[in-house]
């Protein structure tokens, strides 16, 4: 792999969406439940944010993300079914275990919210290249450092996994031992990191100076390789979700 | 991480700017070693303590929040709204060194200490609003069940369930990232100090 | 015309007890193709570092005389600023990638973006470059993916784009293997028959002694000397300063060959031409 990235290439209503509306809903499907705090709006949000992840075909891709939440999920239900401060009314016994309506029912609704979350995010990520994101958003006046760092990230975890490796192999034919007793593997620790780190840091500083001299402090207005056309209507949706987020907040005061 | 210049200058130096990527990068190889060597610590926030260390708070924030949103937009969306511990570690790591708390062993350890309590004082709040008080960490959440059952308040029980996990993992990962920046050579620390001027020969 | 003035230059590096250059001083006109050689540690880095600014600029530490590219002196300006009179190239490959471009056309781009070059004269640029360091066929790879010598010289492209007067290269062949390291030279030759000024540090001597119109020793942060390349070889103490002469010269002066000027020749061509005056 060269690149962090969950993208699949695809023509979706989704995919044709420009990025920063995209990033917008993620933002309001998640600050909106939280403004408003009732199981009601987190639902629609979920059945909003899972209607979309259907509309992006990005339903499987969004399962194993949703399984290794649904783990902590299924110990939650117990354990607020069991154990929720205001439970009151049974609702089932497993053996001793006596499960409690509202714990269930709050339960239930970090689920809601839990998966609301992660759909959402899903239909960004499954939907849009990384790098578009990123140039729009420095095209939106996000400072282009900002976005280098971002667009840097995404390939230097890969290059760092095969620094792995090969630290690993190096330190292994040196006799380090990675196998064994808790404190053998403990002490293996520093000897395996101490490099990865000072390789890094070095690669830092050759990388600054490259950059340096292509102009990465300049005080002229960048310019783009890449025009990206989006759909005219990218404008209306952005108002709109601006909007809905705007609403809640009103309303969450108001009705305090 | 002799600053004589204000720690919370927002204006960064390329070679600062580039330190941001390579933390994020070190935390992550520090939780692939972690999990490599089967420890039961996390250690995925050494590149942010030693950001902090390197080149004060505001980076080491920034490297903390790139960290959990290149890994919420990756790997697992629920860490996105984790960013906020890891600004907190990134601010807490660089503000102590900046004041000399990094000058010894046992002042790191107090560190670490610190930056367990700032982690879990964080985090706390976000595991109550977005998992109703767990961690998902298995010793943790016994121990939220237990005090759950006892009906202690939920602040307490789900602060018990996440220090129990962040103390051990944060106090080892100050005192590993401490080793590393001791080891490190002056030259290369002194190119994320931007306190220097050009002297006139 | 005179492309490159250094003056006195002098400079210590942060936290550094000793001079890395002292009292440098020398002149390189338009067209000239200059190498600098000198033993691990004698300034080579530091001289070209200080040519595009990035000594002081980026390092800080203390600094003296000047660095005059087209009358711009480097240290006092910005070093984005200068990279459109004079552009540098590093040892390692790896690290000139700037990791944040998916494909070899856009990373050359990356450079002409943050100048703010118009998309349409960027475009132009870019494939000239590409071109020109027969990259063209790769326009569409991830970076990351070539070889180290075509990663070198996707370096030299970058740079090469946005058009400056002077290439200076750090040791840019040092870490790779040999056929990376032809395509480089090869590159190199290219740019110089097509006019630009080129400054080269580098350890492999038989390279310089057949490019280079001239050559500057540096040893312990001192300009030793600074002439043709027949010259500098020629020296009776050159093996003093850590360099040894390319082997045509070592054989010529085992057989005592030397040209007109009274020099021994450095390259195969100039030992051909001395023999054939002799033997006929």
């Amino acid at each position: 792999m060269r690149y962090l990235s969950l993208y699949q290439e695809g023509n979706s209503l989704l995919h044709k969406i420009d990025p920063i509306t995209k990033l917008l809903f993620v933002i309001i499907a998640i600050l909106v439940p939280i403004i408003i705090n009732t199981l009601t709006m987190a639902l629609a949000f979920f059945i909003i944010s899972t209607l979309l992840v259907f509309v992006a075909r990005a339903f499987k891709r969004t399962l194993p993300i949703i399984s290794f939440s649904s783990l902590v999920i299924i110990t939650v239900l117990f354990i607020q079914g069991l154990f929720y401060l205001k439970n009151q009314t049974p609702f089932f016994t497993l053996g001793p275990f006596v499960f409690y309506k509202e714990g269930l029912l709050y339960a239930t609704g970090i689920a809601i919210r839990i998966f609301n979350i992660i759909n959402a995010v899903a239909v960004l990520i499954f939907t849009t290249k990384p790098s578009d994101l990123i140039e729009a958003l420095v095209k939106k006046g996000v400072s282009p450092k900002i976005g280098y760092v971002f667009s840097s990230v995404l390939q230097i975890i890969p290059q760092m996994m095969s620094i792995v490796d090969t630290i690993l192999d190096a330190q292994k034919a040196r006799g380090l031992e990675t196998e064994g007793s808790f404190t053998k593997r403990a002490k293996a620790f520093i000897p395996l990191i101490g490099p990865a780190v000072l390789n890094s840091l070095i690669s830092t500083k050759e990388r600054a100076m490259a950059l340096e001299v292509r102009g990465f402090n300049s005080k002229k207005k960048k310019t783009f390789l890449n025009e990206v056309p989006y759909n005219k209507y990218s404008n209306v949706l952005q108002v709109a979700l601006i909007a809905i987020l705007v609403f809640s907040i009103i309303w969450r005061i108001i009705s305090w | 991480m002799n600053n004589k210049k204000s720690m919370w200058s927002f204006r960064f130096s390329t070679a600062q700017l580039v330190l941001i990527p390579a933390a994020v990068g070190i935390n992550y190889v520090g939780k692939l070693f972690a999990g490599i060597l089967k420890l039961p610590l996390w250690l995925d926030s050494i590149g942010t303590v030693l950001a902090s260390m390197l080149a004060g708070p505001i980076i080491g924030a920034l490297s903390g929040a790139t960290n959990n949103i290149i890994y919420g937009l990756t790997a697992d969306p629920i860490s996105l709204v984790y960013a906020l511990t890891s600004i907190a570690i990134g601010l807490t790591a660089g503000i102590l060194a900046y004041k000399g708390w990094f000058d010894n062993w046992i002042k790191a350890f107090v560190s670490g200490l610190i930056i367990a309590l700032v982690a879990t004082l964080v985090s706390t709040p976000l595991n109550i609003q977005f998992w109703g008080g767990q961690t998902g960490n298995i010793w943790g959440d016994s121990v939220f069940a237990f005090l759950m059952a006892k009906k202690f308040p939920i602040f307490l029980a789900s602060f018990a369930d996440e220090i129990i996990v962040d103390l051990p993992d944060k106090v080892i990962t100050v005192l590993i990232s401490f080793a590393i920046f001791k080891s490190l050579p002056k030259q290369l620390i002194s190119i994320y100090t931007d306190d220097h001027k050009i002297e006139k020969l | 015309m005179v492309n490159l003035v250094v003056e006195h230059l002098k400079y210590r590096y942060p936290l550094g007890n000793e001079l890395a250059l002292e009292d440098i001083s020398f002149e390189v006109k338009k067209g000239e193709f200059i190498g600098i050689i000198g033993e691990n540690g004698s300034g080579k880095s530091t001289l070209c570092q200080a040519i595009v600014g990035l000594v002081p600029n980026f390092y800080k530490g203390a600094y003296g005389g000047k660095v005059l590219v087209k009358e711009i002196e480097v240290a006092q300006s910005d070093v984005s600023e200068i990279s459109s009179y004079v552009g540098i190239v590093f040892q390692n490959p790896f690290t000139q990638i700037t990791g944040s471009k998916l494909t070899v056309y856009e990373e050359v781009a990356f450079g002409l973006e943050n100048l703010g070059i118009p998309r349409e004269e960027m475009i132009k640029r870019i494939e000239e470059s590409l071109k020109l360091l027969r990259l063209f066929e790769y326009r569409h790879f991830n970076p990351f993916e070539l070889s180290g010598g075509q990663m070198q010289r996707l370096a030299i492209a970058s740079v090469i784009a946005m058009k400056p007067d002077i290439l200076v290269l750090d040791e840019p062949t040092s870490q790779l293997d040999p056929q990376g390291s032809e395509e480089v030279f090869q590159a190199i030759q290219d740019l110089a028959k097509n006019g630009m000024t080129i400054i080269i540090a580098e350890h492999k001597i038989e390279k310089i002694a057949s490019y280079a119109d001239k050559i500057i020793l540096l040893h312990k942060g001192k300009l030793v000397d600074f002439d043709t390349p027949e010259k500098i070889f020629s020296r009776e103490d050159i093996e003093e300063y850590g360099i040894v002469p390319p082997v045509y010269t070592r054989i010529c002066k085992s057989l005592n060959v030397k040209n007109e000027a009274g020099f021994y020749p450095v390259t195969l061509e100039q030992v051909y031409y001395e023999l054939v005056k002799v033997y006929g």
